[in-house]
């Protein structure tokens, strides 16, 4: 028994003392009590914090990246799961949709850039359709403002991986039972799947989605190599900030990265203790 | 309940046709949906291995004018920085897996006993939800501290932060009444708590310790971001290598390279499907 709480100290002291630590020294690093050019208590980064204009346009731009990528990779995986649901039981895809999971995500990246760039592979075949005339003709699908590219990367990773997670519930919550049930007592096939059946995989599913959608929001290896300098996504904002050689920007990359993990643990603890109290 | 639903699936495996007559979606444009898929989903492979064949690939040419197994061949030299970095790679997912799905067994032991095991379960969340690279930026200060900046034990350690608590939400189910069950049995058998460890529980526990070896080898195998922040560039894996190669425009390189990284998880797949879907949510 005795052994047994040793243990969970010291694995508590080591997977979260160790973050939360870490969490405290960007608190202390944010308010000037240490670091290289730590003169004392200040409040001077906190006040500065509003009028920070790129920290708002990189948290909205990962906020909208998080949000489009996992609802339209949402959005397809439902598509897939209720209105091809025989097929998907089918040789080939029930290992098929296991090959973009086997993807890390750099690997998928470098992939789109070589595939979607100004002299990639798909500009090369319009300029030979005599679509374009130069890389420059061709539109901007990697490293643009909208992040097309960060989200194609995102959905593609992500919609295989739901479509077998809606596909596993599917099966759990026995909803071709219940869509039979529905179409004895007169429902179409489309109020099955609006009223009874999303409804059901997408409760099922939140906790995951939810927890999908903090691993978009902190992404790092996608944007790197298919985002811009502005707007950045938010492990980008704030890597670049204490990686600077300026040495004044640290205090800033730690309030920022303060207060995201802040923020993101909340969200995650919140998702889990519901899990936990809904028995999902 | 569970038979009703096998006994749908029999039926429906020794006659495709049966649901679609029952009324269920989805009975036809199979051949279309997967040829569509397929040709989605192997682009990406044969992109890769045109790049990382072909030589003088340049714009606009839509394929190599000549294709050469050189790039290729670089991973064999023992003094490339490929081979170090498949090696390196290598010997940092084994290590990573086989210590996380050790200690992640143990670790879900002692919260299946302890008084409040749901509040164990949501700070094992934390660390393991987190994204990478912020829980990076968040010990990089102590790592620099401890002297493990930059270090291959810096970056073993800061994977398993991630690893060993996703390894004790894998086993918290292996670890309910059944196994206690079988614990108590052994013991009253006669088996000392080494022998009943040993000789009941691991061997009760090998298909889910497989598959716990398999997801953080892969979770160790496809980071970039905790490893290239932790390491500051020193520790160049696969990853970090295909990001520097993308870097000097080295494509060929950079293709290879993602080959490498794909090679392990090909053979997970198909060896067991479910090493690849990491199922703790």
């Amino acid at each position: 028994m005795k052994q047994r709480s040793l243990l969970l100290w010291l694995y508590a002291l080591l997977v979260v003392g160790l973050p939360l630590a870490g969490l405290f020294n960007a608190f202390l690093y944010s308010v000037g009590l240490v670091g290289p050019l730590s003169v004392g208590f200040t409040p001077r980064y906190w006040q500065q914090l509003p009028g920070e204009t790129s920290l708002l346009t990189s948290l909205g731009f990962s906020l909208y990246v998080a949000v489009v990528s996992v609802g339209l990779a949402v959005i397809l995986a439902l598509v897939l799961v209720l209105r091809y649901q025989t097929t998907l039981r089918h040789w080939p895809f029930p290992t098929l949709l296991y090959v973009p999971l086997l993807f890390p995500s750099l690997v998928m990246a470098f992939y789109l850039f070589q595939l979607l760039g100004g002299s990639g592979w798909l500009a090369r075949m319009a300029y030979q359709l005599h679509l374009i005339q130069s890389p420059a003709g061709f539109p901007e699908l990697i490293q643009d403002g909208a992040g097309l590219g960060i989200l194609l990367a995102q959905v593609g990773l992500a919609f295989p991986f739901f479509t077998l997670l809606f596909q596993s519930l599917y099966a759990d919550a026995r909803l071709d039972e219940l869509r039979n049930l529905t179409r004895t007592l007169g429902a179409s096939s489309w109020q099955f799947n609006r009223r009874v059946a999303a409804p059901i995989l997408l409760r099922r599913a939140a906790p995951t989605l939810v927890l999908y959608g903090v691993a978009v929001l902190g992404a790092y290896d996608i944007p790197l190599l298919l985002g811009r300098n502005y707007p950045q996504m938010l492990s980008l904002y704030i890597t670049t900030k204490l990686q600077r050689f300026d040495l004044t920007e640290l205090p800033m990359g730690y309030l920022v990265g303060f207060l995201v993990t802040l923020v993101l643990m909340a969200v995650i603890y919140a998702t889990t203790r519901w899990t936990q109290r809904h028995a999902l | 309940m569970p038979s009703n639903q096998s006994t749908l699936d029999e039926v429906v495996r020794a006659n495709p046709d049966t649901k679609s007559r029952a009324g269920l979606p989805g009975s036809m444009p199979r051949s279309g949906l997967a040829w569509g898929l397929l040709l989605l989903f192997s682009l990406p492979f044969v992109l890769l291995l045109l790049l990382a064949l072909g030589q003088y690939w340049r714009f606009p040419d839509v394929l190599p004018p000549t294709y050469a197994l050189d790039a290729l061949t670089r991973v064999l030299s023992a003094d490339s920085a490929l081979a170090s970095g498949l090696l390196l790679s290598l010997l940092i997912a084994t290590v990573v897996a086989i210590v996380s799905t050790a200690g992640g067994f143990v670790v879900a032991r002692a919260i299946a006993g302890a008084t409040r095991p749901d509040r164990w379960v949501t700070l094992s969340y934390l660390p393991y939800a987190l994204p990478p690279v912020l829980l990076a930026v968040l010990i990089q200060p102590y790592f620099i501290r401890l002297h493990l900046s930059g270090s291959l034990v810096g970056v073993v350690l800061g994977l398993l932060l991630i690893t060993i608590p996703f390894a004790a939400l894998f086993f918290r189910s292996f670890w309910g009444e059944q196994a206690r069950q079988y614990e108590q049995l052994s013991r009253t058998l006669g088996c000392t708590q080494v022998q009943a460890f040993r000789r009941v529980l691991l061997p009760l526990a090998r298909p889910l310790l497989i598959t716990c070896l398999f997801q953080t080898f892969l979770i160790a195998w496809f980071d970039f971001g905790l490893t290239n922040y932790l390491s500051v560039g020193k520790v160049q894996t696969l990853t970090v290598q295909v990001f520097i190669y993308v870097g000097e425009a080295n494509s060929r390189l950079a293709a290879v390279a993602s080959l490498l990284l794909l090679i392990p998880p090909v053979l997970l797949l198909w060896l067991n499907r479910k090493a690849i879907v990491r199922r703790v949510v």
